[in-house]
């Protein structure tokens, strides 16, 4: 009996916690849906939504239809799809590192994977047989391939003897940026007129491109790479005692040092190719989630997803919002929001320590 | 048995430890001795299939070390290194849950609490790990790794345990090396590194005295712990007498100055 009552707790604060946070997600989404340059009424909502699944009668406009189920529900989907990826490819970092200052983008991720997109946006002639190959899928894969680059030198630069030296990660993380952003520059200088076009649009990031085939890729190319993460948490709890620790257990380290860095890569870089690079959901995210529910990575990794598919729900909601009918570049939001978060959270490890 | 035949490791054409030959029966303890640097904690790397050997070969029950996968490893033998550093907030209870964190999801709470208790960790098991004191968190690694290889197996298991009582008071100390002794009667050999002579003449079966990458001795208890050897080992005068009537030896160095003569004194 008695084992029964500690397993309880455990299983059931992580089944509230999840639960809430989906419950969060549902009712973001259903505001969202309805607020906007052009209000719906949220019985129009409900009813559209049902309506598509088969239920009820559709009595509503088309222009109400148009709207929420081509425009809306996409993007709103994206939003949540990229900013869980976001979230959780944050805390398995961090996890992997043994710190929490580690972000996609503070890492390079985030620039190695917009480097390769940029390639592919301007000079997208020159891949024709990849594009043939790979069709809709070309650039974020592209993009994957420049984040895992980035993240391999990173580690490897800071990295030896199974300890990771923190302030030459960051350091490492600065030139790597540094120098995504000046080959971006110099790819957008050769570039001709129509390929800045189309770089401006991708690069204003946000997620008003959002069409359902795009959230077709995205939840291929990101949900699946979460799920992967989330079945490593045994390993990123382990490893966070230390990497001979971690063997000593007896985890794979190199398995789970290579599903981590390779699924995050994935996802950030699927994420970046459509809406752009999007600064510090991976950071905040996955430390509010610690600092409320504790370090282990069993409830870590899911509910960062979550937290951060919610995050930037409602960062985009703001972004429609708050200067309708115009709208605010989603990454805007996040900056001057993850800005002062950063700030603050390096004021408390000064002072922990 | 673990073996270990002329395992050889140098860096940079230093040798760190130079053919080494070592065996652990289970249901021994075998404390290894020496001075800094001697290459005590790199041999326990090399026998805990941490750091792979240049040379010769490293054996658990017959077995070569190179044929076991880190699951399988792990369940054979446990290693509690020296330090060992938690980023992130885990309560204590969770950081000794991670000793079986391969083998299932929860660890039945009776396992939990009796090595928890064990180890005398159990009343503070929801606190911040970060928080411990410097004994307390020793305490809780040990039960992590106790944890690992608890439950009674039908094989013989082994312990590594790397100055275990480092920043432990004597009574902690003597307490930690009476569970270690009782893992004995678990079908479970221990090696264990100790910096204090003492503690390991009141709880070790054998010894193996380091110095320079070599063992120098190893063997019974009384064979190895002799003033002769031990001074030789460490560079320093010992005295090794035997208490009367426990027939245990106590080791005592000789002091370099006599106290008296450098007393502060007023003309």
């Amino acid at each position: 009996m008695q084992t029964v009552t500690l397993k309880k707790p455990v299983y059931q604060t992580q089944f509230l916690v999840l639960s809430g946070l989906s419950l969060l997600l549902v009712l973001i989404t259903a505001i969202s849906l309805s607020q906007g340059a052009f209000a719906i009424p949220l019985e129009t909502v409900f009813q559209i939504l049902l309506h598509q699944l088969g239920i009820g009668e559709g009595d509503y406009s088309s222009q109400h239809f148009n709207v929420l189920w081509q425009l809306r529900l996409p993007r709103i989907l994206l939003a949540m799809i990229v900013g869980g990826a976001l979230g959780i490819s944050g805390a398995a970092l961090q996890g992997l590192f043994k710190n929490p200052l580690v972000e996609p983008g503070i890492i390079g991720v985030s620039s190695g994977a917009a480097l390769m997109a940029v390639i592919y946006i301007v000079f997208g002639s020159a891949f024709t047989g990849l594009t043939a190959l790979f069709g809709a899928f070309t650039l974020p894969l592209l993009a994957f391939v420049g984040g895992l680059l980035c993240v391999v030198l990173v580690y490897q630069l800071a990295s030896g003897k199974g300890q990771t030296d923190i302030s030459l990660l960051i350091l490492a993380g600065v030139a790597i940026n540094a120098l995504a952003v000046a080959l971006i520059g110099l790819v957008i200088f050769y570039a001709d007129d129509a390929a800045i076009r189309n770089y401006t649009f991708w690069s204003l990031g946000d997620v008003g491109g959002a069409n359902w085939n795009k959230v077709g890729i995205a939840s291929i190319l990101i949900l699946i790479p979460a799920a992967i993460v989330v079945s490593q948490f045994r390993g990123l709890n382990a490893l966070s005692l230390g990497e001979a620790e971690a063997f000593h257990m007896g985890i794979d380290v190199q398995k789970v040092k290579f599903s981590i860095l390779t699924f995050s890569a994935l996802m950030v870089g699927a994420g970046v190719s459509m809406t752009g690079v999007i600064g510090f959901v991976g950071l905040i995210v996955p430390h509010l989630i610690r600092l409320v529910f504790g370090a282990n990575h069993r409830l870590v990794l899911p509910a960062s997803f979550l937290l951060g598919a919610l995050l930037l729900a409602v960062g985009d909601l703001l972004a429609r919002t708050i200067v309708s009918p115009a709208e605010m570049p989603i990454g805007i939001l996040t900056a001057i929001i993850g800005c002062p978060f950063f700030i603050w959270l390096i004021h408390n490890i000064k002072n922990s320590n | 048995m673990l073996k270990a035949r002329h395992i050889h490791f140098c860096i940079r054409k230093r040798p760190i430890v130079d053919h080494a030959d070592l065996h652990l029966e289970a249901g021994e303890i075998l404390a290894v001795l020496g001075p800094n640097g001697a290459g005590k904690s790199t041999l326990l790397k090399i026998l805990s299939g941490e750091m792979p050997c240049k040379q010769g070969e490293v054996e658990y029950n017959g077995r070569s070390l190179s044929k076991y996968s880190p699951n399988s490893l792990a369940k054979v033998r446990s290693v509690m290194p020296q330090h060992s550093q938690l980023t992130f907030p885990f309560k204590a209870g969770e950081v000794v849950v991670l000793g079986m964190a391969k083998q299932v999801a929860t660890p039945p709470q009776e396992l939990l609490e009796e090595v928890m208790k064990e180890t005398q960790c159990w009343e503070f098991r929801d606190r911040q790990y970060a928080q411990l004191s410097g004994g307390e968190k020793q305490r809780v690694q040990l039960a992590r790794v106790l944890l690992q290889i608890w439950e009674i197996k039908p094989y013989p298991r082994y312990l590594l345990l790397d100055e275990p009582t480092s920043s432990m008071d004597i009574a902690q100390q003597h307490h930690v090396l009476a569970i270690v002794s009782r893992l004995k009667r678990r079908n479970i050999g221990v090696l264990a590194i100790l910096h204090d002579l003492n503690l390991a003449a009141a709880y070790a079966d054998r010894v193996a005295l380091f110095k320079d990458g070599n063992i120098l001795y190893q063997g019974e208890m009384d064979e190895v712990m002799t003033s002769s050897k031990l001074g030789h080992a460490f560079g320093h005068p010992v005295k090794v007498t035997r208490e009367t009537d426990s027939d245990q030896l106590v080791i005592t160095a000789k002091a370099l100055i006599n106290k008296k003569q450098h007393e502060f004194k007023t003309a």
